[in-house]
């Protein structure tokens, strides 16, 4: 009943304010309604005004009010009419009992506000719109609930609107209407204060304030050339990569843009591209897939390329789900009142809601063309790092993205290092992997047949794990290739087993799980390098073959190597080539027959070979003799032709000295105490007797000393160089894990050897004085030898003729008779042979003690216990201090015959 | 070609510590008693062939000769459980079987009388060798046999294979105690001249030393000679080693010996050896370490040879060469640091007139003999002190000279018949020679030694030439 009163008021209201403007503003809204007038319209409006809730932020209270009006009115310069309101006012307020106005605030602010209305009225021009300032507070304060006409006719009216909460303010409604509003939302019928009573026509205030909002975004509409629907579907087929009616993409813009002929606010246009932005990612992607899956090589993408299309194509799919579902709500009309969403729900599209929706889509898309853009030119191990390396970001939704996509692209590369480590196979047709396979012979497997790819290498995979997994599949393929071994089958499958067993091991290998591919890792290394170690040690005998080395070319089996020497040592002398290595290969034999060689395993010597190596005019046997251990296959990997080589010249230098030592050995032998011209001394005598014995004496310390020089280095070399180095290297060898591991054991057991057996580069100088000493020494011998000769030749002369075995005239026959081969003896063969003597005397000297000197000079090598040894008595350094004073031609006694 | 060796025992001496030189050798190289390598024997690397050979039958058999003009210690030999060990063919003893009677001219005089024979076997046994090294004579040269028919091998060795080495194993008799061997001072000097002129390497094992080693470091009251030869079996066993059980070096005997005798005439060696058990007696265990081993060996009281310098002549004495052969586990870097110790502490004086050191040889232990300790080591050095042992020799000859004692039993013989005694004065003077070379060892003018020296030398000579005119009138 009231609400009819109200009704009825309103309408008188509208009457009266809108009587002939109805026109004017029929003509500016372009789909008119048939059938309502404006001021039918006004009412509505003004009705649901009445009825919503909208309150003001102001306060109630009259006295303020009543100030206001009275300081308006004299700043306007109208005191009088200002105290004449003073005075109404108190009249107004003084009023009581029935039928006085109770809600006196409520007056006078519509009093107000009407005259401020009609102040501005006059400012303005326009008059398209009555202004409304009133609160609204009216109805609350009288207690009336606000109800609105629940009827689902929606009035189009251009009301200016402002501040509503739409998603989206028009820029054109609320530059129209941003002047004329001062803050507030108000939109009330100024007189509803005054009735008192309100009609209720709404029950539900939210969805009244919806269908208000859904009005205006229908009003806003209505100046667009095209719908906001039609943009929706738009966009959400640019977003699948299809040009749409409105928007299409442009070439030049490089994007989807609306087209430039359809009028849109540019506001619309700019959320329009930027929604668009999915469509334009969207493009590059399934560009991209669709290039490397259907139309590129296979070769140039590979599997992991492969699995990275298939990753994102499965990501597209999400995406095409929401395409489907979006599109579906596209269909659905953009509801404007409660009726409309009483239909479906809400599942409407906007280019707001729109944009809601794409937002993560976006987030999405981006990464994926970001990714696509990085990986193009990358393939392989390169691709899964260049994806990892966007890994380290912040954004969890970023982070798990990223993980499940690697957890694709990286499944073939896991694939690929699950086959290699356990079954040692390049399973890469597209060159992707980190490990790349050389074709090499067998013997070079190891050393060079498999690299690591570093460019392939995901920088998820730690370099030194990558090594490890290098050599796993090298140590398979090396047990497979070259020992032609199937144990490794089983020390993988025990591996597999072991990591299923323990927590971590979990299931397959995949990307994020490091710690379970590392473990995989380290357990097959493990075990298939330790079963690596123990074919090497067992099946193939390192540590004997080791051992057989150092006891055949560097000399350990003594015996052996006197036997040769005696044997081979005639032939040698002879120009090298007159020399047969058939015949030699024939004396190696008997000299291990006659030795202990020959208990050794005949796998091993048979290996042992006489080698001749290339000669040129002049050589004699010794320079180009040297024995050669064949280390056959698998080994071969340790012993490589290189490592041979530097055997080989370790070989020719102890070869060298030994036989040094046996030339020494043998001048001895020459003029051992029980000779007969060392038993000459014996008998007291002549001046030529004792000549002979100064120039035997000279011989023989100067014998000595080469012996005590030779021996002394001997000794160095055995302790100092070969044992300490073996001591160590079977300490090493003892806690290799594995075949790199072994192979550095021995070369820096080799290379141990060579530098401080005074071969190493850095001693060039010191190794050539003492081959010189060498020389010298061997020239010494057949000095010595010739001295010896014709002292015997003179004496078996001598003795000739007093053969007979009477005691009584022995002792006299050969006194005499060793008196006269003393004097012809005496003549210049003694003097030449003396003087030769001391020649040979002095360059020793001299070169020793040029040796000597540098020794202390080596300092990579600690060189100490040599010339400590050498020294040992201080001999030496006796001679040396002496000789600081002498020059050192006059440093030994000259012989004076 | 193993470079083989024979080995000469000769009289009752001799076969005593070649007895126990082969059981010793047969307990390293595991080989029984009958000369059937033992089932354990089977780790190699030792080299059996350098003193034995395989029979048809693979028994080893030793490369030794048994020679004897009596049969007591050779029949007991025959008796023993070793008696399968040699081969029969090697033994000889002399028909009539009564000994050289502690005469040297006896024992030399039937040494020629059955050259032969000798000869023969020693032939036999060289042609069985593919590549012989030479011999080793284990002889006394205190008594007859092993004096006198060992010099004579010596001088007929010297003839044959004068380019074989001959290393001699010699005893010289204890002269601490009165021995019952008066002639004892005139075998010895005659038997020296052979060492001195017709051996190569004279091993020195000196009763004297070897009694009181075994009083002193073994605390045996009353050593038996049983005692005695296994300390000197001990030395030799352990002086081929390194034959035995071949390495990097010293694989021969000439090798061994070429740098231990640098001069020709000083060939007489010292041994020492640590450390010291007696026929496996437990002994307490000592720290054995390398440097532990090599100071023992420095010191005099392990040396097996007496020494009878005075203080001011111990002082002078010099090492002209020195080789220590260790046994058992070494760390081949120890050596290093036990040299720097010795010369540190100036353990060892050497020559001055040419480099010297103390040579280290390590060798294998023989995995079948059972040690209480690690390490052992054998000394075998040339030291110039020995002079003072033959200036013991002569001065004990003269003693006897003096008084003309003994001289008929020499006489009986064809060497001293007539009354010429030329070969004692010879053999003095040979002798004083040599004593006269080791003293200049002890020089740094060794070098010049021969010619200016030849005055002092002529002194010597004519002192006893002097003595010898002096005494020549008593006859």
């Amino acid at each position: 009943m009231e609400g009819d009163v109200v009704a009825d008021l309103v309408k008188q209201l509208v009457k009266r304010i809108l009587p002939s403007q109805a026109n004017v503003s029929e003509k500016s809204s372009s789909n008119g309604d048939h059938r309502d007038t404006v001021g039918e319209r006004a009412y509505q409006y003004a009705m649901r005004i009445i009825g919503s809730r909208i309150a003001p932020s102001l306060a109630s209270d009259e006295v303020a009010m009543a100030e206001a009006i009275k300081r308006q009115l004299v700043l306007e310069g109208r005191s009088s009419d200002a105290l004449t309101f003073a005075d109404l006012h108190r009249r107004f307020a003084s009023l009581s009992g029935p039928g006085s106005v109770e809600n006196r605030w409520a007056v006078l602010y519509l009093l107000r506000a009407v005259s401020e209305d009609q102040r501005r009225e006059g400012v303005e021009t326009r008059g398209t719109a009555t202004p409304f300032t009133s609160t609204l507070s009216g109805p609350a304060a009288l207690g009336g609930l606000q109800a609105l006409p629940k009827s689902a006719e929606h009035p189009k009216l251009q009301v200016p609107h402002s501040d509503s909460p739409s998603p989206s303010p028009s820029p054109k409604n609320s530059l129209r209407n941003g002047g004329i509003r001062p803050s507030k939302s108000q939109s009330a019928s100024s007189d509803h204060g005054h009735q008192g009573g309100v009609l209720i026509l709404s029950k539900d205030a939210d969805n009244v304030k919806s269908v208000a909002i859904r009005e205006f975004v229908e009003i806003s509409q209505v100046d667009l050339e095209v719908t906001e629907a039609a943009l929706v579907r738009d966009v959400v087929y640019a977003c699948q990569g299809i040009d749409g009616r409105y928007v299409k993409f442009d070439k030049e813009q490089d994007g989807y843009v609306v087209d430039s002929n359809v009028k849109v606010p540019k506001a619309t246009r700019v959320l329009v591209r930027r929604l668009c932005e999915v469509g334009w990612l969207f493009r590059r992607v399934r560009n991209h897939i669709s290039e490397s899956l259907e139309d590129g090589p296979l070769e140039a993408i590979g599997t992991v390329g492969q699995a990275f299309c298939a990753a994102l194509q499965e990501e597209l799919g999400d995406y095409y789900r929401l395409m489907a579902v979006l599109e579906t709500q596209v269909y659905h009309p953009i509801p404007f009142m409660s009726g409309g969403v009483a239909n479906n729900g809400g599942n409407y599209l906007s280019l707001r809601r729109l944009s809601v929706w794409l937002a993560e889509p976006l987030t999405r898309m981006r990464l994926m063309a970001v990714l696509v853009d990085d990986c193009k030119t990358l393939r392989g191990g390169a691709m899964a790092g260049a994806i990892h390396m966007h890994l380290q970001h912040g954004d969890p939704l970023v982070r798990s993205f990223l993980k499940r996509l690697m957890r694709r692209v990286c499944a073939p590369i896991y694939e690929m290092i699950r086959r290699w480590v356990l079954e040692g196979e390049v399973d890469d047709l597209y060159g992707e992997f980190f490990v790349v396979a050389q074709p090499v012979k067998a013997e070079a497997l190891w050393r060079q047949g498999y690299q690591l790819q570093t460019s392939m290498l995901p920088s998820f995979i730690p370099e030194p794990l990558a090594k490890r997994i290098l050599r796993t599949g090298k140590s398979i393929n090396f047990l497979r290739v070259c020992c032609e071994d199937q144990g490794w089958a089983r020390a993988a499958a025990a591996a597999v087993a072991t990591v299923r067993a323990s927590a971590n091991g979990g299931g397959g290998l995949g990307y994020g799980e490091t710690e379970a591919l590392e473990s995989l890792v380290v357990e097959a290394a493990g075990r298939i390098d330790r079963h690596l170690i123990q074919i090497v040690y067992n099946r193939y005998k390192f540590r004997d073959q080791c051992l057989a080395i150092k006891r055949y070319l560097l000399l350990g089996q003594g015996d052996f190597i006197q036997y040769l020497m005696d044997l081979v040592g005639p032939e040698l002398s002879l120009p090298a080539n007159t020399l047969s290595a058939f015949k030699l290969s024939g004396t190696l034999e008997s000299a291990i027959r006659a030795s202990n060689a020959q208990y050794d395993d005949s796998d091993i010597l048979d290996r042992l070979r006489v080698k001749m190596m290339p000669h040129s005019d002049g050589d004699r046997g010794w320079d180009v003799f040297s024995l050669q251990y064949d280390a056959r296959d698998p080994l071969t990997t340790v012993f490589t032709e290189d490592v041979m080589a530097r055997y080989l010249r370790i070989f020719n230098f102890l070869w060298r000295l030994k036989r040094v030592e046996h030339a020494l050995s043998a001048t001895w032998q020459t003029m051992k105490p029980n000779c007969l011209v060392a038993r000459l001394s014996a008998i007291k005598g002549d001046g030529v007797k004792s000549e002979l014995t100064v120039v035997l004496r000279r011989c023989q310390t100067l014998r000595n000393e080469m012996n005590h020089f030779v021996t002394n280095l001997q000794y160095y070399i055995m302790f100092e160089v070969l044992e300490f180095s073996w001591a160590n290297f079977l300490e090493e060898m003892e806690v290799a894990h594995d075949l790199d591991e072994l192979i550095a054991a021995h070369e820096k057991y080799l290379g141990s050897i060579v530098e401080k057996a005074l071969l190493g580069e850095r001693s060039q100088l010191l190794c050539k004085t003492l081959f010189s000493l060498f020389d010298l020494i061997l020239r010494f011998r057949g000095l010595a030898d010739r001295l010896f000769e014709n002292a015997r030749e003179m004496d078996a002369r001598s003795q000739n003729p007093t053969k007979q075995r009477a005691k009584k005239d022995f002792h006299i026959a050969t006194l005499s008779g060793r008196k006269s081969s003393m004097s012809s003896l005496s003549g210049d063969f003694l003097a030449t042979i003396g003087e030769e003597m001391d020649g040979v005397a002095v360059e020793y000297s001299s070169l020793l003690e040029g040796f000597i000197a540098q020794l202390p000079a080596q300092q990579h090598v600690d060189l100490k216990f040599l010339s400590f040894r050498l020294d040992f008595s201080e001999f030496y350094t006796r001679q040396h201090m002496s000789m600081s004073t002498t020059p050192l031609k006059f440093k030994r006694t000259p012989l004076k015959l | 070609m193993p470079r083989e060796i024979i080995t000469l025992q000769v009289g009752q001496c001799g076969n005593q510590i070649g007895m126990e030189f082969w059981k010793q050798l047969c307990l390293e190289h595991g080989i029984s008693k009958a000369g059937i390598l033992e089932d354990f024997a089977t780790q190699g690397g030792d080299r059996k062939d350098v003193f034995f050979y395989q029979a048809d039958d693979e028994h080893y058999i030793p490369r030794a000769l048994l020679l004897d003009l009596e049969p007591r210690v050779i029949n007991s030999i025959q008796n023993s459980e070793y008696r399968n060990l040699y081969n029969h063919e090697n033994v000889f003893v002399a028909d009539h079987g009564g000994g050289a009677g502690n005469n040297w001219a006896s024992g030399y005089h039937q040494g020629e009388q059955v050259e032969e024979d000798i000869m023969d076997m020693i032939d036999r046994e060289a042609d069985g060798s593919d590549s012989l090294e030479g011999f080793v004579l284990c002889h006394s040269i205190a008594g007859g046999t092993g004096s006198g028919m060992g010099s004579y091998l010596l001088e007929a060795l010297n003839d044959r294979y004068s380019k074989k080495l001959v290393q001699t194993y010699s005893v010289f008799p204890n002269q601490m105690e009165t021995s019952d061997v008066v002639v004892q001072p005139y075998n010895s000097l005659l038997t020296l001249k052979r060492l001195t002129l017709n051996a190569d390497c004279v091993v020195v094992l000196d009763n004297t030393a070897l009694n009181r080693i075994a009083v002193d470091r073994l605390h045996i009251p009353n050593p038996t000679f049983a005692q005695t030869n296994s300390l000197v079996s001990t030395v030799m066993s352990a002086s081929t080693t390194t034959l035995r059980y071949p390495g990097y070096m010293n694989n021969d005997l000439v090798g061994l010996v070429a740098s231990l005798i640098p001069t020709p005439r000083c060939h007489f060696l010292m041994t020492g050896y640590t450390p010291l058990t007696v026929e496996r007696q437990a002994n307490a265990i000592r720290k054995t370490t390398v440097l532990d081993v090599m100071r023992r060996l420095l010191q005099a009281k392990n040396i097996m040879v007496s020494s009878y310098a005075r203080t001011k002549d111990a002082s002078q004495a010099k090492y002209i060469s020195i080789l220590n052969i260790i046994q058992g586990e070494v760390d081949p870097t120890q050596v290093h640091k036990s040299l720097q110790r010795i010369r540190e502490r100036k353990l060892a004086n050497f020559i001055e007139w040419g480099p010297a050191s103390i040579q280290v040889a390590l060798s294998r232990k023989s995995p079948y003999v059972q040690t209480a300790h690690r390490v052992s080591g054998l000394m075998l050095a040339s030291h110039t002190s020995i002079r003072h042992l033959f200036s013991k020799c002569i001065s004990q000859y003269e003693k006897l000279r003096k008084k003309q004692a003994f001289l008929d039993n020499y006489r009986k013989f064809p060497m001293f018949a007539d009354n010429d005694l030329s070969e004692f004065d010879e053999s003095r003077e040979i002798v004083q020679n040599l004593v006269d070379e080791y003293k200049a060892c002890e020089s740094a003018d060794y070098i010049k030694w021969g010619m200016e020296d030849r005055s002092k030398a002529m002194t010597g000579e004519g002192n006893a030439t002097g003595s010898l005119d002096s005494r020549a009138p008593l006859l």
